[in-house]
């Protein structure tokens, strides 16, 4: 079993990018803190089975998805867990499309679209900045096959843009033109 | 659109913000010790932390006492086990181990390493034999449904029998086995395999898993577990030489239920110790200053309380019980003594 300081470390050198992680996936940010809560509670319950330290943000990465999915299912909050993280987010974190540059919302919609497993490998590579062979260990699949799925996502994606922001080559490329401007 | 400018706009449109991080106010750190407080054995939760590190190996050189249940040679009931005294065990005790499920392993050569929170609905209790483990933890009867969620996801379950009763063997891998048993009155109970075990090893040792009655439990547990009969004699030795606070009750260590020493020391050396802070801060306040050396002097003498000094290599309990102590006799109560000493 993982020793009670080791969970402490795991948990504090991944919450932030777990917290990404389901802000990226949830419709309301608030209800990230219910999919990181839930997610840790279940690594604190099976601590025996926490991987060596190079493997565990993908494993991490891997329970929530299982989370993630009892979520969008509908399944009830199993705990009281998290309640001031909820607050906190809901804040800090506000849904505002009003606030959103329009095209990240063309392309999120076109994400939306998209199959659950090609929508999933493109946000692992971009979002949480994974490579092919991590992806292929998050979702189960063999890395030949995650890197064929990254190529099929991307051009499904590319049809879906390019459908929605009119003409290749024309709005794009002014938006691609000037991409520091989008930190800001 | 290239490849590139596609790549880049699918980074753009991220919704996370890493500045939302940096605005939690403490929620992440809250949510931890939430979590933390979730745990098998729940003798006080923020305080757990300090109790359970380096507890497995000298708890387990601590406790060198034996399960005397042998298919041929049980203990007899209200006998200690391996000896002819007869013991009346007190009220209090029997309703102890009335609200335990009492599980014990009947095959020679288990011994308990690990005995805590008895007291309250949940506890736990670890059994080990020739690098083999396996730990009873009672939870409950609420938390069934969440924890059942929870294993569903291990593995398929594969119906057993354990002490009689229907039960879901989980197989987390190759080698480590878990059992669930649904919950009968107030609590549910699981079993976790420890160490390297086959499914055959695994299987013919829950075969020997026997439910007891009460004086056969107690009896069956270690002389160096402090079972509630014991409890009088152990805070005596405990508290030999220890300077009490005012208003300290002695007679409420009776709530401490059934614990192994190390447990048993933590729980009443916070009794002892906060009740020595708020006199400290009491006396401080008022202007006492006869009070306030007299508390001192008692925190200070901490480093010299034999049982602290005992329990010392067993776990991180003495340290942090001195380095608190230390720093109200230099003048300043730390604003988490509450939880670090498990007042």
């Amino acid at each position: 079993m993982i020793s009670e300081d080791r969970f402490r470390r795991i948990y504090t050198a991944n919450f932030d990018p777990l917290l990404a992680y389901a802000i990226r996936r949830v419709e309301q940010p608030e209800d990230a803190a219910d999919v990181v809560a839930e997610t840790f509670l279940v690594v604190w319950r099976r601590r025996r089975d926490v991987p060596p330290d190079d493997e565990v943000r993908l494993w991490l990465y891997g329970v929530a998805r299982r989370v993630l999915a009892n979520h969008h299912r509908g399944g009830a909050r199993r705990e009281r867990l998290g309640d001031r993280l909820r607050q906190r987010l809901r804040a800090v974190a506000p849904a505002d499309p009003g606030t959103e540059v329009p095209r990240r919302l063309v392309l999120r919609s076109a994400l939306a679209r998209l199959g659950e497993l090609d929508r999933e490998v493109l946000m692992l590579t971009f979002w949480e900045g994974l490579e092919p062979r991590e992806i292929a260990a998050v979702l189960g699949l063999s890395a030949p096959t995650a890197r064929a799925r990254l190529s099929r996502a991307r051009r499904r994606l590319r049809e879906l843009v390019g459908h929605d922001l009119g003409p290749p080559g024309h709005e794009l490329d002014v938006m691609t033109g000037r991409p520091t401007k989008e930190g800001r | 659109m290239t490849d590139d400018s596609l790549d880049r706009l699918i980074r753009d449109a991220d919704p996370y913000r890493p500045a939302v991080g940096n605005r939690l106010d403490g929620a992440a750190e809250e949510l931890l010790e939430e979590i933390m407080s979730d745990r098998p054995v729940r003798t006080i939760p923020t305080r757990r932390r300090l109790l359970v590190p380096l507890l497995g190996a000298a708890a387990a050189a601590a406790l060198v006492g034996v399960v005397a249940l042998t298919g041929t040679d049980p203990a007899p009931t209200g006998a200690q086990p391996g000896g002819t005294t007869s013991v009346t065990y007190s009220a209090l005790a029997l309703r102890a181990a009335e609200e335990n499920p009492r599980l014990l392993i009947d095959e020679p050569g288990w011994t308990a390493t690990y005995v805590s929170g008895f007291a309250e609905k949940e506890g736990s209790i670890r059994w080990s034999k020739q690098g083999r483990e396996i730990e009873f933890n009672w939870r409950p009867a609420q938390y069934y449904d969440s924890y059942h969620q929870d294993r569903a996801s291990v593995s398929a379950a594969e119906p057993v029998t354990v002490a009689g009763r229907g039960g879901e063997l989980y197989t987390y891998s190759a080698n480590d086995f878990g059992v669930m048993l649904p919950p009968r009155g107030k609590f549910f109970v699981e079993l976790r395999g420890g160490g390297s075990w086959t499914r055959a090893a695994f299987g013919e040792t829950l075969t020997h898993v026997v439910q007891v009655g009460v004086e056969q439990w107690l009896a069956a547990l270690p002389p160096e577990v402090v079972t509630p009969d014991r409890i009088d004699a152990r805070a005596t030795e405990v508290l030999a030489g220890v300077p009490l606070p005012p208003g300290f009750d002695r007679a409420s260590l009776a709530d401490l239920g059934t614990n192994d020493t190390y447990q048993f020391g933590a729980q009443v050396a916070a009794r002892v110790g906060c009740g020595w802070i708020a006199e400290w801060e009491r006396a401080t306040k008022a202007g006492d200053a006869a009070a306030t050396t007299r508390a001192a002097d008692a925190l200070r003498g901490s480093h010299g309380w034999k049982f602290l000094n005992d329990m010392n290599a067993a776990g991180d309990y003495p340290e942090v019980f001195w380095e608190i102590a230390d720093q109200v006799v230099a003048g300043s109560v730390p604003p988490q003594y509450r939880d670090s000493l498990g007042c």
